[in-house]
């Protein structure tokens, strides 16, 4: 369990993050969205003591993470920015981290054949690909064997076949019973992934939700309608709300009400329909949605002031 | 068998293992050490061999042979700078300070890990270098021998001087957490502030001077006091102090500040 309590952190007349609260709770992975700069990383070098908060506190497990006599079992984190040294290789990296804890040199030898890594154990990290360095970041992550893993941009560079593997690595630890936090600005890999979203823009909560709830809520359903009158449908559907496009001649795709409206609509008035498909919303749809009203809101307030 | 609590927690004896581990296992560490150690021999030798017994004389025999230490005060300091400030450049600070979040124990066990290493090694080296140096120099006027008064005191005395500019180095380098800015900065307090702020009128000026890193480390390195000079005792007195108090605001501000 992972709690963040009203944090706020200014660098110097900057504020990355406003009073943000909100709980990640175990046995699900939730994902951590916001566009790049929403205060995502701030957030998580504050959960793990590396950043003091201005104003709020975090709490692991019910204390802040700095309180843990063994905070590497605790709390696993891959943070964005890399964070070994070149010169060492992935073996003495992971000892280093593993002496500080008393933990034993067999649980290094596990977390490297968990990522498989062992072939690679012995060779400087100087010489590692990005997913190589990524599949380290996340073998340290899991050296404390911890009850919550906080993973910043985890799947970031990586091939369609390391992502595939996070994906899953990520359900297998929740599965678990672990708590799993994982950020990305990626709303379609948190579509794959997560339970449960916690969404910030400009360093303030926007949304704290499952997927589901999420997607039906927000309004992004579109539906897909083929038709030979499509002029005169889109003209009958026309109300406060209901945003019709097009793509091809004959196509309407259809926002802000549902199927049957379109299907009755159209049959009260004679007009054939070849298609008629709701279409599930897209994440990515209304993420943007929620981001770009966060981003406008300031400027609606400065038209309504002038 | 009882299912018992896990073993695992941060422990000092443990951060001081992983400290010590992180030394080891780079090889820039064994390449700094063997070359600090090399040059001060090589140094000695060399100028022990070239000298032709025409000196101004005055000239003290255990500076004479350790003159090779002016690189290991460098050589040692960014070996120290490397182990605080170069794990900001590497990111590596991130990684330590997640497994180790009260942070000190990581700072005190650096400081004592160094010492370790650099206290026995230049011990080692001085004694090696001394020796090497005379065997050219008998019957000089810089002929001497181990026994000889203030001799050993002087070897060991530059030893320790050596090994507190090196963690004053670490704590420089801690409090920067930049490697080149670190670097400048040891050697502009070792090197060059004591030489321009010696060319200022004031009396009150050159008496402080004679307390700074750098002299305070010539004057431990001297078997005959010099005349003017501070004692043995005070410099030694002067250097821990320049190493306790940049150690300990490196560490108030190591709690402080954010990684």
């Amino acid at each position: 369990m992972l709690t963040a309590h009203e944090l706020t952190k200014r660098y110097g007349d900057r504020t990355a993050v406003t009073d943000l609260s909100f709980t990640v709770r175990p046995g699900t992975v939730t994902g951590f969205l916001g566009p790049n700069g929403a205060g995502k990383s701030t957030t998580m070098r504050m959960l793990l003591g590396l950043d003091a908060p201005t104003r709020g506190h975090a709490t692991v497990g019910g204390r802040s993470y700095a309180a843990h006599p063994a905070p590497l079992t605790e709390v696993g984190a891959l943070l964005e920015a890399r964070s070994v040294h070149p010169g060492r290789t992935a073996y003495h990296h992971l000892r280093v981290l593993a002496l500080t804890h008393g933990i034993p040199r067999s649980r290094v030898d596990h977390v490297l054949g968990l990522t498989g890594l062992t072939d690679v154990a012995h060779r400087r990290v100087k010489g590692f690909s990005l997913g190589m360095g990524q599949r380290l970041g996340i073998a340290a992550a899991l050296l404390g064997d911890p009850a919550v893993l906080l993973l910043d941009e985890p799947v970031n560079g990586l091939d369609p076949e390391g992502v595939l593997w996070i994906r899953n690595l990520l359900k297998s630890l929740a599965a678990e019973g672990r708590t799993v936090f994982v950020s990305s600005h990626l709303m379609s890999e948190m579509a794959l992934t997560a339970d449960h979203l916690v969404i910030i823009g400009r360093g303030r909560l926007l949304a704290d939700t499952t997927v589901t709830d999420f997607v039906r809520a927000s309004g992004a359903g579109t539906t897909h309608v083929v038709t030979p009158e499509a002029t005169t449908l889109a003209r009958l559907l026309t109300a406060p709300g209901v945003d019709i496009t097009t793509d091809t001649p004959g196509t309407l795709l259809i926002r802000g009400t549902d199927a049957e409206h379109i299907g009755r609509t159209a049959a009260a008035h004679g007009i054939p329909l070849y298609e008629l498909t709701p279409g599930a919303a897209s994440l990515e749809a209304a993420f943007m949605d929620l981001t770009r009203d966060a981003l406008e809101y300031p400027a609606t307030l400065e038209g309504t002031a002038a | 068998m009882t299912t018992a609590a896990l073993p695992y927690r941060v422990t000092p004896a443990r951060v001081l293992r992983s400290e010590w581990h992180k030394l080891r296992t780079l090889r820039s560490t064994w390449i700094n050490l063997a070359v600090t150690s090399l040059l001060t021999a090589a140094m000695g030798a060399g100028l022990g061999a070239a000298y032709d017994g025409s000196g101004e004389g005055g000239m003290d025999p255990v500076m004479f042979a350790l003159l090779g230490t002016q690189f290991a005060t460098i050589n040692l300091g960014v070996l120290g700078i490397l182990a605080t400030a170069g794990e900001y450049s590497t990111g590596q600070i991130r990684a330590t300070m997640t497994a180790v979040p009260r942070r000190l124990p990581v700072l005190w066990s650096k400081a004592a890990v160094l010492t370790a290493i650099a206290l026995p090694l230049t011990l080692a080296t001085n004694l090696v270098t001394f020796p090497l140096a005379q065997s050219f120099l008998d019957g000089t006027d810089l002929s001497a021998a181990l026994g000889d008064p203030g001799v050993l005191r002087a070897l060991a005395g530059n030893a320790a001087g050596l090994t507190l500019l090196a963690v004053l180095a670490l704590a420089i380098g801690a409090l920067l957490r930049s490697v080149p800015t670190a670097i400048g900065a040891h050697i502009g307090l070792i090197m060059i502030l004591p030489e321009i702020l010696a060319m200022l009128p004031y009396d009150a000026v050159d008496n402080a001077v004679r307390y700074f890193p750098g002299k305070a480390l010539e004057v431990l390195t001297t078997a005959q006091p010099m005349p003017g000079a501070a004692t043995p005792g005070s410099a030694l007195l002067a250097l821990l102090l320049w190493t306790g108090t940049t150690l300990a605001v490196a560490a108030w501000v190591l709690r402080r500040r954010d990684v």
